[in-house]
């Protein structure tokens, strides 16, 4: 019964639905500033290699490398930032590709240490850790019912998910705190936030560190789920993916790049014969949506209309509204 | 050696900023980066190829095609890409560039569909003919992409200097509704500069395909962001700024593969505009800019 429902090719691609929400959410919390970063990619590659290499050569637990991989995202993101950000947005997205291009670049050539182009694999992986640890305990899958494949990416898929919860849950929270509201008035007007006391350089830096920090760690998990990675995986094409996800879904509110990763990630799986013209189709949807509606699928209205609607339902059913907001 | 490696170089920079100049166009009057002209440049070499290996035809006609492609190219990514987005209200300024990025991803995977994604040779027929001069060795396709990029280089500067278009060009990059309000047709002129913009990202097209004897999908992007870099490196919207930063890149480049590790060649662009960012950001050539 359950070894039917956890079909590991689900689960797996389940496992990239998540990864992919949190890779979109780290290009909307810089665009909640008004500030378009293409680094993801970039700052994903440095999450990866960081946690890969430091596991496989230093044999510290997967959590230590990803927590690591993270930091070293962070920390890049700092340095990057703080120069550019005192620049316009046109400057930030370029000099944010050429950073993705110089890490991709140092990728391939750093030989002794990256392995070049041809990759890294053999890097642990999270599910079959978490199994070995359990089976110490003398957990055993099968008394769930389940094969060890199904129990690895079943375990991953929930970890997943409760990290993508967190993280959805706390920029949600962010959203309508003091830093949330500093970022939306950055967006709408600089000079006028400065004006209003808000220090926008530390918010914007906050913003983009924020933004390398998540796209570190979803490439250091990303490293431990596929257990091998490649320069080719940080390309200016996983960049473009990426912002796809944020700018189709919409980057006004938190649902829309979470919408936009789930919808891309799972369209391609059910429209196999599409996928060749994959690229085309993103291509021709960021004209068509730019040129229709540019604040993307889901925005402040649509959230409204949904809420409305539920609150109408609850109103006939219950008689009283609910206190509870999305 | 050194003078072989400076004409190199020279070569290579001349490329860089044919490319570039199409940029810093399109910057200069419409204010917005064109992350499609790396893949219309592309579209330009193609051309070329096709022209050449499969009609046999001469250069002149592969040139007179690829320029006409990619103006109507460029026609298009106005019509569809730019246009609507312009004076809209509620649009922000990064619309655009997410629109472009668009583009360029379309047209990158047509030609993978059009032309197949292989490295595809391009036959020059003078490309094995060559000089002695003293020790040096020149190849001809060198002066022939050298001049060739002087030429329009100096056709553009007196073009945008003397002539009443290239005035209205310039009045428009300064303020489209003042010049507007002083009779300047500015949609004519903003479609006019893409359009020249797009035909010149054809041009190099064409000179990359004879100078490197290979054309492929990939080589649009890789141009197109360092024709990024050139511009922030000269200064955006500035056309002497283009040109030099050009050279100034496409001879540290050969500079490097020379007398360093040629692995990290394609990193010297983007580590050039990281240490220009810090300490002129409004480029060598650029007027200072308030933030």
């Amino acid at each position: 019964m359950l070894a039917e429902l956890f079909n590991p090719y689900y689960l797996q691609i389940g496992c990239f639905i998540l990864i992919n929400i949190i890779l979109a959410l780290s290009v909307y919390v810089p665009l909640s500033t008004g500030q378009l970063s293409l680094a993801s990619a970039g700052f994903m590659g440095l999450g990866a290699y960081t946690s890969a290499l430091l596991t496989i050569h230093f044999d510290l637990p997967i959590l230590v490398g990803i927590i690591a991989g993270t930091l070293i995202a962070g920390l890049i993101g700092i340095l990057i930032g703080l120069p550019t950000l005192r620049l316009q947005g046109v400057y930030l997205a370029i000099v944010t590709l050429g950073f993705g291009e110089v890490i991709r670049v140092v990728f391939i050539n750093w030989e002794s240490l990256t392995n070049g182009s041809v990759g890294i694999s053999g890097i642990p992986h999270i599910g079959r850790e978490i199994l070995k640890t359990l089976k110490g305990f003398g957990f055993n899958p099968q008394s769930m019912g389940l094969q060890n494949n199904q129990f690895i990416f079943l375990s991953i898929f929930v970890l997943l998910l409760i990290i993508a919860i967190f993280l959805v849950w706390f920029f949600r929270r962010q959203h309508y705190s003091r830093v949330g509201r500093a970022y939306a008035a950055i967006k709408l007007d600089e000079k006028a936030a400065e004006s209003m006391g808000i220090n926008i350089t530390y918010y914007k830096v906050l913003a983009f560190t924020q933004g390398a920090l998540l796209a570190g760690f979803a490439g250091s998990i990303y490293a431990h789920v596929l257990a091998y990675i490649s320069p080719a995986d940080f390309s200016y094409h996983r960049a473009v993916d990426i912002l796809v996800f944020t700018v189709f879904g919409g980057s006004e509110v938190i649902w829309g790049p979470v919408f936009g990763a789930i919808f891309l990630t799972f369209l391609p799986e059910v429209l196999r014969f599409i996928s060749e013209y994959r690229y085309m189709i993103y291509g021709l949807m960021i004209i068509i949506l730019m040129a229709v509606r540019p604040q993307g699928l889901i925005d402040v209205n649509i959230i409204n209309w949904i809420k409305s609607k539920k609150r109408s339902k609850r109103g006939v059913t219950h008689g009283s509204g609910s206190e509870k907001s999305m | 050696m050194l003078i072989e490696q400076l004409i190199n170089g020279l070569t290579l920079g001349s490329i860089y900023a044919i490319v570039a100049l199409g940029f810093t166009l399109v910057f200069g009057v419409l204010g917005i980066i064109n992350m499609a002209h790396g893949e219309i440049f592309m579209f330009g070499a193609f051309i070329g190829v096709m022209i050449t290996a499969m009609f046999d035809a001469p250069l002149w006609v592969a040139f007179g095609a690829s320029i006409l492609i990619t103006a109507i190219l460029g026609f298009f990514l106005e019509t569809f890409a730019l246009r609507p987005l312009r004076n809209k209200p509620g649009v922000s300024h990064l619309a655009p560039l997410i629109s472009t990025i668009g583009v360029s991803i379309f047209l990158e995977n047509l030609s993978h569909h059009l032309f197949g994604s292989g490295n595809k040779p391009f036959e020059a027929p003078f490309a094995q003919v060559s000089f002695q001069v003293g020790s040096i060795t020149v190849y001809l396709v060198q002066i022939v992409i050298f001049v060739i990029s002087i030429i329009l280089m100096v056709a553009l500067s007196i073009w945008l200097g003397k002539t009443k278009a290239g005035k209205a060009l310039r009045a428009t990059a300064e303020n489209l509704e003042t010049a507007s309000l002083l009779g300047v047709d500015t949609k004519r002129i903003i479609t006019m500069t893409v359009i020249i913009a797009s035909a010149i990202g054809g041009i190099a097209g064409i000179l990359v395909g004879m100078a490197f004897n290979s054309v492929n999908p990939q080589m649009g992007l890789s141009m197109g962001l360092k024709g990024l870099a050139i511009i922030i490196l000269g200064g955006m919207g500035n056309v002497r700024g283009a040109m030099a930063g050009g050279l100034i890149l496409g001879l540290a480049e050969t500079f490097v593969v020379v007398y360093g590790d040629s692995g990290y060649k394609d990193a010297i662009a983007f580590l050039a505009i990281i240490v220009i960012l810090l300490i002129r950001p409004q480029g060598l050539f650029g007027k200072k800019i308030t933030t």
